[in-house]
């Protein structure tokens, strides 16, 4: 909302107020002024004639002009490029010395001749371009014949020396979109007197006009007559206005409209009485069809709609666009006004479908006060007669439906105080309320009835008057005191505590912590769904095609991500994601890891690859962390169907007999669809629902042995597909509980080997925890395990 | 006369300790006067031959003689082992430049960062941290929330919508509703962290995915005081205690009255600078008291209690604490702008 204050001024005086102080103290009222603009500037002005305009000797379109600046200054040479300088033409001239927005004038000489100043088009004062005509825009500004020459508030006679506030008006305070209510508004900020135009009703005929409603979305339809208006250019003050709040002139009548609308808050619409069939407007929400609407375009018109008709006809798309059929041109003679209240959420359904929004409707979405048609018709008629030569106002006709709400508000100096932590006095509270015209009536010495002014729909319940109160008094009154609340643990439950020692364990082991975006794209939602295939949400209104699904998985992103850095040379990546995943069938929290090109973290010197082993370690570590037994999980081979991870090289792992993720190295094919380089990558996807809820018991010590243990090696030769976990859990098994520990060492394939065959090596370690072992013991079970492995897996044991 | 031998055998020995220079030699000098080839050995095995009155004395002359030089070998064989180690173990320098092995932590998105911190604070007061869906209801996301269907403070924020009920949830407000209806009527005094989502078109300042952290206190008696104090608390802890706050009355549906809180620029101490453009303070949140009506339709009574909440945009302090001058750093993740980002708090 713009509010020029030359404007406001007329009805509140804002003398001794700086623009600053005024934005400032709106802004900590809550109607935040998010900009102070001086609607044109510049120093050392004053009007000008032009004596002489002779061609520039040595230019094609420079002219050099004698310019007469009045008794004080007299004549000088100015040299000037507008193609519009002429003999006789008044002028602005910036002398030198003078500063405008963008330039400062300096004495000068252009192509050999003098020139002691700059005659200025108003684009050099700061004038925005849009309320300038293109023949404005091309030259030098044109000032009337009667301009009188040496005035040197030149900005004043221009009417450009006002300033103007855009106020960020909120959903809450429509009422302020109504230049009168801002005027109140500072009135109750200054504590200043605010003076409001007061019109008389003038009533020259009654009129055939009937208006009426055929739906509850229009609850208030106020209609007049005026008679023999002429159509012309608007007066000076009244274009000036105009412009300083954002609107372009363009007659008197259509102006009327404008402005009546920007001061009071309700928008109007004006008929030609003579373009109707019958003296009859009707609002209705049912009609269906075509609408010519002043913009010479055709609109459908849908049921819901709130169309005013005349003989069934749709004359006007009630708070959006009048119809062509009886628009207002410049040959009517007669019209009618409409102040009508229409339902909001209609008018932002239809002038949203059909992009038809404009300040008119917008007043209707955040609400108009329904109950000052009356004033607001005999205002308009008041200019009307004015500006516009009418000759005749016929009496105002009204339809309404609702009464006004005359229920006030219940409350006490303490509830508000209490809500506010403040100890402000009853005075202070009733001066406050009174300030904002709110009528009070105390019931005793706390509790008392307020009765709230029609234009503040915001208020309705005594949290809001408590709100009037300390915008009004100032924020800084509340004392700060922390609340003084029962005595509270505030802990991480389990769940949230293992989510953060998963993130801590990751960071720990020097993997990077990412956060990436929530939707991707259709055609990508699938990738790297390697736990299960739920269906997705997808974005009934998405942005953009790029962010259309909620992700069910995070790999696709996180791989993204490894993409993102690869190109710009960060070619070895460690890197996790944990975040929510929502599909249709569940929610819950993932984790992804991302391991890219090599372990470098003991220097180039000793890199190594990353391998599918990094990430089962990774995995095995964070089972360790949350307290989760090796025994209680395990890894099965996973083989991808597609052709995402390496076929080889890839694993489920299984938790409480659910596959619960997936890790492995990736399938060539990955690397280069994610563009990450002659390089390797391995990749985890893991659902942490089972880990963050299971059950985990607590440690308990368990005795360390006295006795020695001995380690002894065993090397063998068997089938090449036999899984090295399947020999050390069948160590572990038939070796007797003196068996505390077997590792696998060594593994060989190749020369020496037969093919298909692969060498093995183990470390079995034993102890007893009753007493030293003695030599026999260990061979013995030594000789069950060699049994077991040349019985059951028919390795050639080697020594 | 043997003495006299003896005296001269113990010279010679000692002065070829002396000189012998290396374990070798040294080993050497020990098998010339210590084995039991050497002299000494022979004149012990000839103690027998002399006559009794003699053999005490020569014996324990022979005694003295061999521990004299078997502790200078002794001695000297220390000093040369030392001498020899010494002289290996400088043989051995390393390039102490080389880079150490790394038990580096991982840079942790400053996303986190702020999160994790923001929860600390929060915990410390004896808050709970809660969580809601990032897919949500309508319900919960608007209508309880104060915001019924066609409220003009829809449009402040536009949503992402599944279908006519369900959209992403357009802030962490939510779970207010749904926090109100599990703890039924008792006190509440929680924060969530959580990600939200608004159709803004991505930018320097904009994303349509961000996070917030909403507070929520009820409680019979709480006041404006004490959401000032919280927060002061709060944004001491977060951007330093020199920092100040001022409120600013605004508007929120869901909170009444509702306030915008502002922080001293930390910049410039809330002198005035570029970055405040001028004001000497930055916005960092909005906050309010909880609206009647939202206690009422989620089942508190507001004549009995009242609450205060607040929401805080993660990013934006975030783009405040670090500098970050453009937030879609936070979303993509190069590793480089991570890695910044290792500091423990």
């Amino acid at each position: 909302m713009l509010v020029s204050l030359k404007n406001v001024n007329q009805y509140v005086s804002l003398e001794g107020l700086s623009p600053e102080e005024i934005a400032k103290k709106l802004t900590f009222a809550g109607v935040e002024v998010e900009e102070i603009r001086r609607l044109a500037g510049g120093t050392n002005l004053v009007i000008g004639e032009i004596k002489e305009c002779v061609a520039h000797p040595n230019s094609d379109h420079l002219h050099v002009l004698q310019v007469n600046l009045g008794e004080k200054y007299g004549t000088t040479q100015i040299v000037c490029g507008a193609p519009n300088a002429r003999t006789g033409l008044k002028v602005i001239v910036a002398r030198v010395g003078a500063k405008l927005p963008e330039i400062e004038i300096k004495d000068g000489v252009i192509r050999g001749e003098a020139s002691h100043g700059m005659c200025c088009s108003l684009l050099e004062l700061g004038v925005d371009a849009k309320y300038l005509s293109d023949y404005q825009k091309a030259g030098i500004e044109e000032l009337p014949a009667d301009a009188p020459v040496g005035e040197e508030n030149v900005l004043g006679y221009l009417g450009l020396d006002d300033v103007v506030l855009n106020l960020n008006v909120l959903a809450n305070r429509p009422d302020l979109l109504s230049i009168f209510n801002v005027a109140r508004e500072l009135g109750a900020l200054f504590e200043r007197k605010v003076t409001l135009p007061k019109v008389e009703t003038k009533e020259d005929f009654k009129t055939n006009l009937v208006v009426g409603s055929k739906t509850n979305r229009c609850t208030q339809f106020a209609g007049k007559e005026i008679k023999g208006i002429v159509t012309k250019p608007s007066p000076k003050w009244m274009s000036d206005y105009l412009m300083a709040m954002g609107v372009r002139s363009i007659n008197n009548i259509v102006d009327i409209g404008n402005y009546v609308m920007l001061m009071t808050g309700q928008p109007l619409h004006m008929y030609d009485a003579d373009k109707l069939a019958k003296a009859e407007l009707y609002a209705q929400d049912d009609y269906e069809g075509d609408f010519v609407a002043l913009d010479e375009k055709t609109y459908k018109i849908i049921k819901g709609d709130i169309v005013i008709c005349c003989d069934n006809k749709p004359m006007c798309l009630g708070g959006v666009m009048g119809s062509l059929a009886c628009a207002v041109d410049e040959n009517t003679k007669n019209i009618y006004i409409e102040a009508a209240s229409f339902d909001g959420a209609s008018i932002r359904h239809t002038s949203n479908r059909l992009g038809l929004v404009s300040e008119s409707s917008q007043r209707f979405v955040k609400g108009t006060n329904h109950f000052q048609s009356a004033f607001v018709l005999d205002y308009a008629a008041e200019l009307i007669n004015e500006l516009c030569d009418a000759k005749e106002n016929s009496n105002a006709v009204n339809y309404q439906s609702e009464k006004p709400n005359d229920e006030r508000i219940k409350t006490s100096i303490k509830k508000i105080n209490d809500r506010l932590g403040t100890e402000f006095s009853k005075e202070q509270i009733v001066n406050v309320l009174e300030r904002l015209n709110f009528g009070l009536e105390f019931v005793n010495d706390n509790d008392f009835l307020v009765a709230v002014p029609q234009y503040r729909l915001d208020v309705t319940c005594d949290a809001d008057l408590s709100e009037e109160v300390i915008r009004l008094l100032g924020l800084e009154n509340v004392r700060s005191i922390l609340p003084c609340l029962d005595t509270k643990v505030g802990m991480l439950t389990v769940r949230q505590k293992r989510l953060q020692n998963i993130r801590s364990f990751l960071l720990a082991q020097g993997l990077d912590e990412c956060v990436t975006y929530s939707l991707v794209s259709k055609k990508r939602k699938d990738e790297f769904s390697l736990l299960n295939k739920e269906e997705h949400y997808v974005i009934l209104n998405p942005l953009t095609d790029e962010r259309e699904v909620f992700r069910t998985h995070i790999l696709g992103s996180l791989l993204s991500v490894a993409s993102y850095n690869v190109a710009r040379q960060n070619k070895n990546l460690a890197l996790f994601e944990t975040s929510n995943m929502i599909s249709k069938a569940s929610r819950s929290e993932h984790l992804a890891i991302v391991l890219v090109g090599q372990d470098i973290r003991q220097g180039l010197l000793r890199k190594e690859n990353y391998t599918f082993f990094h990430m089962k370690g990774l995995v095995e570590g964070l089972f360790t962390v949350l307290g989760i037994e090796p025994t209680r999980y395990r890894f099965d081979r996973f083989v991808d169907e597609g052709d995402e991870l390496h076929p080889g090289k890839a694993a489920s792992i299984v938790f409480q007999n659910k596959k619960i993720g997936v890790l492995g190295e990736l399938h060539p094919n990955q690397i280069e669809t994610f563009d990450l380089g002659k390089t390797n990558g391995v990749v985890l996807e893991l659902n942490l629902e089972a880990l963050l809820e299971a059950k985990v018991s607590e440690t308990k010590m368990a005795q360390i042995s006295r006795f020695p243990s001995v380690s002894r090696d065993l090397a063998f030769v068997l089938d090449a597909n036999i899984a090295a976990g399947d020999i050390t859990r069948a160590v572990k098994k038939v070796g007797g509980s003196y068996v505390v520990g077997c590792e696998v060492f060594d593994i060989y394939q190749g020369t020496g080997i037969a093919e298909g065959k692969k060498s093995m090596a183990i470390s079995v370690t034993y102890r007893k925890d009753e007493g030293t072992l003695t030599e026999k013991e260990v061979n013995d079970a030594e000789e069950k395990i060699k049994f077991e492995l040349s019985r059951n897996f028919k390795a050639e044991i080697r020594g | 006369m043997e003495n006299e031998n003896l005296l001269k055998l113990k010279n010679a020995a000692l002065k070829e300790i002396e000189e012998a220079n290396g374990v070798d030699s040294l080993n050497a000098v020990r098998n010339t006067y210590l084995s039991k080839k050497s002299e000494l050995s022979s004149l012990t095995s000839q103690i027998g031959q002399l006559p009794p009155e003699e053999r005490k004395s020569f014996g324990a002359a022979l005694t003295e003689v061999r521990v004299a030089i078997t502790s200078a070998i002794e001695e000297k064989m220390t000093y040369l082992k030392n001498k020899e180690l010494k002289e290996k173990l400088e043989k051995e320098q390393i390039d102490i430049s080389l880079p150490g092995t790394s038990y580096d932590v991982g840079g942790r998105n400053p996303f986190y960062v702020i999160r994790d911190e923001m929860i600390d604070i929060f915990l410390g007061m004896g808050f709970e941290v809660a969580d809601g869906p990032e897919v949500e209801k309508d319900l919960y996301n608007f209508e309880l929330l104060n915001i019924p269907k066609d409220h003009p403070a829809r449009d402040m924020q536009d949503t992402f919508y599944i279908n006519e009920n369900e959209l992403l949830r357009t802030h962490t407000s939510p779970v207010q509703a749904r926090t109100m209806e599990a703890k039924k009527g008792a006190p509440i005094r929680i924060i969530c962290p959580g990600k939200t989502y608004r159709r803004d078109d991505d930018d320097a300042t904009h994303s349509h995915q961000f996070a917030q952290i909403e507070g929520l206190v009820i409680d019979k008696g709480i006041n404006i005081g004490h959401l000032k104090a919280t927060l002061e608390l709060f944004a001491k802890k977060m951007f330093g205690e020199k920092r100040e706050i001022r409120l600013r009355s605004s508007y929120f549906p869901f909170t009444e009255p509702s306030v915008e809180v502002d922080i001293t620029c930390a910049n410039c101490g809330g002198k005035g600078c570029n970055m405040c453009k001028g004001t000497g303070y930055i916005e960092i949140l909005g906050a309010g008291m909880v609206h009647p009506n939202v206690l009422k339709m989620n089942g508190y009574d507001p004549e009995q209690y009242s609450g205060f909440a607040f929401g805080v945009g993660i990013e934006r302090v975030a783009v405040l604490r670090y500098g970050i001058d453009d937030i879609r750093k936070i979303y993509q993740n190069d590793v480089r702008f991570l890695k910044q980002f290792k500091k423990m708090s």
